[in-house]
């Protein structure tokens, strides 16, 4: 029905957010949301514009000897064109309601300032053309940390099973759909099977236990967060490593230092793991799009601003010259 | 208008608000009820002030019964010390009650024809009485496993601090030196045992006690530091499938604070319910907290107060001095920084099945103020001769119909009920002396 997997993911973290407002009770506040939205658009197009001038600027170097790299005045209108720059504002949107649903923050600017974070993040922090961090994961931490108004209410999703039942479902589709729900299991499974150990060995009726799994904010981190395409290893085995180890520290973080935000810790502690896991196992780069297998190469390129491709940079020197 | 009216009414109060500084009154509304902890039957209070990992926890003490037969037995994080514990003011949590409890407050509707300014009335209800607690008795032993970490007297209070290897051995400890702990309660020790957390149990001292004076219990207060921020129910509910509330106050420099292991919820708020209320504020306020209870599935934590301890509008209480805020275990003050502290007022009713796991907190930087507010509109009863007043006439009717409406949502009542008790309010007409001689106070 829909061509790309983000509308998927777009129109059910929406769906979350309607909800969140419309029966939860929550300290969400829609113009927050907006907020969100608006940064990251606008980050991300801000970062792509400067990302296609720096590219088009080095190719323009390269084939004319130029060493001056001057902006073109005429290129300075490509800003506008979408179709030349890219930016991805449908991975900025789900950045900015993944930060809506789980950040809270006492005033606008510090909405700005995860939103700017986040989508900057996916700019700064790659290697060979792949960002690491998870955008609103890195988001979150940053304000967390830099801010004295931010949080997040991990007991605010609850644990109604109807809530599971609807994001399971749902979630399940959208992983299914990027086809990395083995990263989902991985985690859910290790982080379970380590939680069902520390019940048993501590002797809490098993209640207890399925109380600490049926947290809503749990499955929204694993079916949203920590299946990213973009930013999660490429291999499956890495991924189930990946998957493995952020479970166990998740675990060491929750309950032995006693920290409510630990899955947003761990992931963001073992995020860089990705570039290790990469190169230790290589497997093909995820598209969002899909695509034939001869288009492969281009997988390696950063498909949120991806070049144009070559004869379509001679078709454009033409007309300008 | 009529709303032009009442808005300028309320502006008008605004201005000698700010003029002249208020004593109970505030600003467009009178505070008139509270429903304070009172209310409920078993009702533990219990203060949590926390910086950083530093705890100063309080806990109120009810207890009823025959103060020898009293004894508890709470899991504490970390070894406690004499000088960790102290006794604790029962007045300050009263205080701490009092000064965030659920409110009505009350309008006067100003005569349509005529601007007047809004009358006043102040009256103060409270209801109900509580307790709680757990049972013991004494003697002495060793082994087991069982450590006596210390043991100390404060105050009317014997107090042991015990650390255990497994929970037979505790269990076995325990009822060789005379507590009474219910069955079931080994295998409910363990978890606690194995997280390598430590017993307060404390009796009263007989001697000590007479010797004081006091009528009842005081409250005891304990100091420590640790990362967990929690309180621990599961013992409580060892063999008691009932409901039990229980009303945390956790003061904090940042803001509000939330369980982090279920939902918490914000008590309906600011609805307009009919004036006839005001007779039966604390029926209201139970009908309606049992109500939402069972709406959100038993199973949610509920704010009742968020604010800083600096201020309150309206006031069901003043806020506490610097001094009391000290005695509620407030350690971070400092001089002449002001009183810098937020409470939280979280309200959690809960049973064994519903809340299997103890109670996690934490404070988030939260500044956003909240209160359960009931709002009580008195309508004009005045003659009136103007078009406006027949129009307001007219719009009356309407806002009662939605008052009781919004009643019977709140609380589950029926309809028929709420009106019937509405129309018999509205059909009592004011004798005429009343224009000229007040109601005593």
């Amino acid at each position: 029905m829909l061509k790309d997997a983000r509308d998927y993911q777009i129109l059910f973290l929406s769906l979350f957010l309607v909800l969140g407002i419309g029966t939860r009770d929550w300290t969400l506040h829609p113009e927050f949301i907006l907020v969100a939205i608006a940064t990251c658009c606008l980050t991300q197009w801000v970062a792509a514009s400067l990302k296609y001038f720096i590219e088009v600027d080095n190719k323009d170097a390269r084939d004319n000897g130029n060493t001056e790299g001057l902006i073109d005045t005429k290129n300075l209108a490509d800003v506008f064109n979408f179709s030349l720059v890219k930016p991805a504002f449908r991975s900025a949107i789900i950045t900015s309601l993944g930060l809506s649903l789980l950040l809270r923050v006492d005033h606008c600017s510090t909405m700005v300032l995860a939103g700017a974070i986040a989508i900057s993040s996916k700019f700064i922090f790659k290697i060979k053309d792949k960002h690491f961090f998870n955008p609103a994961n890195i988001g979150i931490i940053a304000v967390l940390v830099l801010t004295q108004d931010a949080w997040v209410s991990p007991g605010q999703w609850g644990e109604d099973w109807w809530y599971l039942l609807l994001f399971a479902g749902t979630g399940g589709l959208i992983v299914k759909k990027v086809g990395r729900w083995d990263t989902t299991a991985a985690f859910l499974g290790a982080y379970a099977l380590l939680e069902a150990i520390r019940n048993f060995w501590l002797g809490w009726t098993w209640d207890v236990y399925w109380h600490r799994l049926m947290s809503g904010s749990l499955l929204l981190f694993a079916l949203f967060m920590i299946t990213d395409p973009r930013s999660i290893p490429n291999a499956r085995i890495s991924r189930y490593l990946w998957a493995i180890s952020i479970a166990l520290l998740t675990f060491i973080l929750r309950n032995y230092f006693f920290i409510p935000t630990a899955v947003f810790w761990a992931l963001f502690a073992l995020a860089p793991l990705t570039i290790v896991f990469d190169s230790i196992w290589q497997a093909p780069r995820f598209s969002w799009q899909e695509t034939s297998p001869s288009f492969t190469e281009n997988l390696t390129l950063d498909l949120a601003i991806a070049p144009k491709s070559a004869p379509q940079m001679e078709r454009e020197k033409s007309q300008v010259g | 208008m009529k709303v032009f009216r009442i808005v300028l009414s309320c502006i008008l109060a605004f201005v000698i608000f700010i003029s002249f500084p208020p004593n109970a009154w505030a600003f467009c509304g009178f505070y008139v009820a509270k429903a304070d902890a009172k209310l409920y039957n078993q009702a533990s209070q219990v203060v949590l002030a926390r910086d950083e990992n530093r705890t100063i926890l309080t806990m109120a003490n009810d207890y009823q019964g025959n103060v020898k037969d009293f004894a508890i037995v709470v899991p504490v994080p970390v070894a406690i010390q004499k000088e960790q514990v102290r006794i604790g003011d029962a007045k300050v949590i009263e205080r701490l009650d009092a000064f965030s409890a659920p409110r009505l407050v009350e309008y006067f509707d100003s005569d349509p024809c005529q601007l007047e300014e809004a009358e006043q009335d102040l009256r103060f209800f409270s209801t109900g009485s509580a307790l709680n607690g757990a049972v013991a008795q004494r003697s002495s032993d060793t082994a087991l496993g069982v450590t006596v970490e210390s043991k100390f007297n404060v105050g009317e209070y014997e107090i042991l601090i015990l650390s255990a290897k497994e929970s037979n051995g505790l269990a076995t400890w325990l009822k060789q030196n005379g507590y009474r702990i219910p069955k079931g309660a080994n295998q409910l020790l363990q978890p606690y045992i194995r997280q390598q957390m430590k017993f307060f149990v404390a009796k009263v001292n007989l001697a000590e006690f007479n010797r004081s004076g006091y009528q009842n219990l005081r409250p005891l207060m304990i100091a420590y530091e640790s990362p967990k921020f929690m309180l621990p129910i599961r013992l409580g509910t060892i063999n008691s499938t009932s409901e039990q509330d229980l009303i945390v106050y956790v003061l904090s420099p940042k803001g509000q604070a939330e369980v982090t292991n279920y939902r918490t919820v914000k008590v309906p708020s600011g609805d307009e319910i009919p004036p006839f209320v005001k007779n039966e504020f604390s029926d209201f306020y139970k009908a309606m907290f049992q109500n939402s209870y069972t709406k959100e599935g038993k199973k949610t934590a509920f704010l009742e107060y968020a604010w800083d301890m600096g201020s309150c509008d309206p006031c069901s209480a003043e806020p506490l001095t610097v001094e009391e805020l000290k005695k509620a275990g407030v350690f971070w003050l400092k001089p002449d920084e002001g009183s810098n502290a937020f409470i939280s007022r979280i309200h959690v009713r809960y049973t064994r099945d519903k809340f299997p796991e103890d109670l996690m907190f934490q404070a988030t930087a939260n500044r956003e103020q909240f209160q359960g507010r009931y709002v009580l509109r008195h309508p004009f009863k005045g003659s009136m001769t103007c078009q406006a007043g027949e129009q307001y006439k007219k719009s009356l009717a309407k806002r009662f119909d939605r008052e009781g409406e919004t009643l019977a949502k709140l609380t589950g009542w029926k309809i028929q009920d709420i009106r019937q008790k509405m129309d018999l309010a509205q059909t009592q007409t004011e004798p005429f002396w009343r224009n000229i001689w007040q109601e005593g106070n």
